[in-house]
């Protein structure tokens, strides 16, 4: 299964990263924007998930309906999704419409944004923002993030508060995007059955008149100290606490090692956190995991406990933390990053996961990585390469919430 | 059938099924044990999820952590989860590495350890897991409406109840273990990169002296009514709607497929169209088929804002109704586009194959070839989902409501 990789650039400026791969039974393409909630004014967060979506509310050709419609017509696999730093929109396709499917997705990034679609959709992002409350996981998630990043942009949340999409303007929005959407600032990426000459002639065709813009993001250096904070909701049953850390970032070269020793540390099967939390049922569950951003990044750790063991499970997970850099060992290294291997493995078997991540490499670094790279950098990893990386990051300064019923 | 696929039922009962995928360099495992929630003993609910944990808890001469760091080394990507019919042990990973981890899974299906202090951890867990439904209202509103919807033993919590998980005991889920585990009705899939004689030969090396055995049989039992409210103080409101259609066998399966991907299919589905698109009455909003092997139903959800619960109440049963009058010849192609599409890009995921076997055989005793349900799909014509629409109107219901208030079924 020889994947082969291209790579070409549009006279306006915009990026087509492919790879192709001649066994695959469909095609899929994704437009990757450089922009989420980091780089929205505090006064409009939000603005980024809510202009995602409003792509699908039509251009200045077609109406939603026509928009849903056309993608169904081609039995499109068909999302998009929103983070702090990126927005994407993909289809996933049989490789017989492949032009459709292009022709299609650059209809969806030059969207109308008439007040009327966007009023309607004001109400759809509200209830999202509502079914999210309704989750305690998430709900912790932001004030984490809120807290760790303090005054960094990272600290947004992506839906924004519901405030915030109350007062949002339309023009506010169209703003946001002539100012965010367009090459220099974004990338196509297309992955599985396909004849790269052709696709490139299609974006020539349907993207190839899309102006270029300049689009700087804010990389202010974040201001890390050391707290915790417990909230309190009388209604929930269990307790969810998470922890924060700075970790290496997504440019950074050690961030392979990082995400070995995450699957050391919280893997859910056989890691640190398996053994000493959840095998023992301290802990429901007990994640520790790794976010690289753009410009820096995070470690983290989620435990779910019942409330009266909270405590313990805290001094357990922060032990283990310390622990581990005393007694790391030859086998869990290994361990881990065999089952890492075989994610690579599967993943670049399906055409949607491969694209998903080529397209999201490019928005960090420019770079493309084959799969042949990535299991290099993998294996190449050492018990070393992972006690360097716990001196240099030596899991403090930490940010630690809790939400449970008191 | 052609070299594709391949079946073999072996002397205890077991059958092994493969779909040989060869452009893959990987290879997915789906092993089908006939432990589901419905053969859970009446006073024993959730049995099967703690038995699912405890049996990865040491086997063969390995004990838990052995076990554990040896599935690891080989890479496996691991799954197992307990359904209405069976308990389902899956891995992936390079197909050497699943072809080496078959000897394990016989392990853990025929020896496994069960140590006290596993019982006692996996108890505790399925607990927790229990008490953590209360904090999530859209997963609660799932469990409950198949709760409401569907006869005991099927609609059953797999989780079980907090009262049967407190009594269950190591010696109780030892011998449910030595009756339950067994080849009768067992089903190991897999798919990807692999030699059907070569996996033929392990599997009865490995699972060929696997006893025998056949399921009890259930005491069915009507679900407790049509109407549920549990009350909740939850910022939406969770709606939960079920009524009964045909199982997967009947002949007009791929009719009633069409129909609801009309309905809840792409973004250009009705309910999407009508209830979020037009009306902006909630983000989530979904129909989908959901089958037994005694029974299908067709099950829909929808979360808002606990003021404006009952208008989308009344909205999505009224797109139910609807179906009745009939689709649209652009509905019925654009189904039809969407389902074959979803067939082939299966094609490119070992894991989805090797449980797409697996659910095939157990429901009609073979496996689909992925032509013979695009032929299916396209041997279908708007005049038969129409009539079938028309003769077959929607109800009667059974609604499940996870929320502040009670809620009215539209006349």
């Amino acid at each position: 299964m020889p994947l082969k990789f291209h790579h070409q650039t549009l006279s306006n400026g915009l990026d087509i990263v492919a790879e192709i791969n001649p066994d695959a039974h469909s095609f899929a393409a994704g437009l990757f924007v450089k922009t989420g909630s980091r780089d929205e004014e505090s006064s409009i967060n939000g603005v980024s998930h809510f202009l995602e979506h409003m792509m699908f509310k039509g251009s200045d050709r077609y109406t939603w309906e026509d928009v849903n419609r056309i993608f169904d017509e081609i039995g499109a696999r068909y999302n998009a999704f929103t983070s702090q730093e990126m927005t994407a929109y993909y289809a996933n396709v049989l490789p017989e419409f492949t032009e459709k499917a292009v022709e299609h997705l650059a209809h969806l990034l030059r969207p109308a944004i008439r007040q009327s679609d966007f009023d309607t959709e004001k109400k759809v992002i509200l209830e999202e923002i509502a079914m999210y409350l309704d989750d305690p996981g998430h709900r912790l998630y932001e004030k984490l993030m809120e807290l760790h990043f303090g005054n960094h942009p990272l600290s947004q949340s992506v839906l924004g508060p519901a405030e915030s999409i109350r007062n949002l303007k339309r023009d506010q929005m169209a703003g946001y995007f002539n100012s965010h959407y367009g090459p220099g600032n974004m990338v196509l990426s297309v992955t599985g059955n396909m004849d790269f000459n052709e696709v490139v002639k299609l974006a020539e065709r349907y993207m190839g008149l899309w102006p270029k813009v300049q689009a700087a993001r804010d990389q202010p250096l974040p201001l890390y100290k050391p707290q915790e904070q417990d909230l309190v909701d009388a209604k929930l049953n269990r307790c969810y606490t998470m922890g924060m850390t700075p970790g290496p970032s997504a440019q950074d070269e050690r961030r392979f090692a990082a995400r070995v020793l995450a699957d050391v540390i919280g893997d859910s099967d056989g890691s640190r956190f398996y053994w000493a939390l959840v095998d023992n049922a301290i802990a429901e569950d007990a994640d520790f995991g790794f976010y690289p951003h753009d410009g820096c990044g995070s470690f983290y750790f989620a435990l779910t406990t019942d409330p009266k063991r909270t405590k313990q499970a805290m001094k357990i997970a922060l032990d283990e933390l310390q622990r581990i850099r005393r007694d790391l060992n030859n086998d869990e290294v290994d361990r881990a990053k065999n089952k890492i291997a075989s994610g690579i493995v599967l993943q670049g078997e399906v055409p949607l996961g491969r694209m998903r991540s080529i397209g999201s490499q490019w928005i960090y670094n420019k770079e493309y990585r084959s799969l042949e790279q990535d299991m290099e950098t993998l294996l190449a990893v050492t018990p070393k390469s992972l006690q360097q990386l716990m001196d240099d990051f030596s899991f403090d300064p930490m940010t630690i919430v809790s939400l449970g019923p008191g | 059938m052609g070299e594709r696929y391949f079946q073999h039922t072996f002397e205890n009962g077991l059958t092994l099924l493969a779909e040989k995928m060869p452009a893959m360099q990987s290879a997915a495992m789906s092993l089908l044990v006939p432990a589901g929630s419905c053969t859970d003993p009446v006073d024993r609910t959730g049995s099967s999820t703690v038995i699912s944990d405890l049996i990865l808890r040491g086997a063969g001469d390995r004990d838990s952590h052995a076990l554990t760091d040896y599935l690891d080394s080989l890479g496996l990507q691991r799954a197992s989860s307990v359904g209405v019919h069976h308990t389902r042990l899956g891995c992936a990973a390079l197909a050497e590495n699943v072809m080496t981890g078959l000897a394990t899974y016989a392990d853990i299906v025929q020896r496994p350890q069960m140590p006290q202090s596993g019982f006692d951890a996996a108890r505790d867990l399925a607990l927790q897991a229990l008490a953590g439904l209360d904090d999530d209202p859209r997963q609660k509103l799932l469990v409950k409406l198949r709760e409401w919807h569907f006869p005991s033993p099927f609609g059953r919590n797999s989780m079980g109840t907090k009262e049967d998980l407190e009594k269950l005991t190591l010696d109780l889920c030892r011998a449910d273990f030595g009756h339950r585990f067994h080849a009768g009705g067992a089903i190991l899939a897999v798919a990807g990169n692999v030699d059907f004689n070569a996996l033929r030969e392990q599997t009865q090396a490995h699972f060929g002296a696997w006893k025998s055995g056949v399921g009890d049989e259930l005491r069915i039992m009507p679900p407790p009514g049509m109407y549920h409210h549990e009350p909740q103080q939850s910022e939406q409101t969770h709606i939960g709607i079920a009524y009964p259609s045909i199982t997967e066998d009947h002949p007009d399966y791929y009719v009633v497929r069409l129909a609801v991907e009309v309905l809840s299919g792409g973004m250009s589905g009705r309910l999407f169209t009508e209830v979020r698109e037009k009306r902006a009455l909630c983000y989530s909003v979904w129909a989908g088929y959901s089958s037994l092997k005694t029974q299908g139903s067709i099950m829909g959800y929808a979360g808002t804002s606990n003021d404006r619960a009952q208008a989308t109440l009344d909205c999505l049963v009224g797109e139910l109704h609807r179906l009745s009058d009939g689709i649209t010849i652009e509905e019925l192609t654009r189904a039809k586009t969407g389902l074959k599409a979803a067939t082939i890009m299966q094609g490119e995921s070992t894991s989805a194959r090797a449980g797409a076997i697996a659910h095939d055989y157990f429901i009609r005793g073979r496996i689909r070839t992925l032509d013979e349900i695009k032929n299916a799909v396209d041997s279908v014509s708007l005049e038969q989902v129409n009539a079938y629409l028309a003769s077959h109107r929607p109800g009667p219901f059974t609604m499940v409501i996870v929320g502040p208030k009670e809620l009215r079924l539209p006349e």
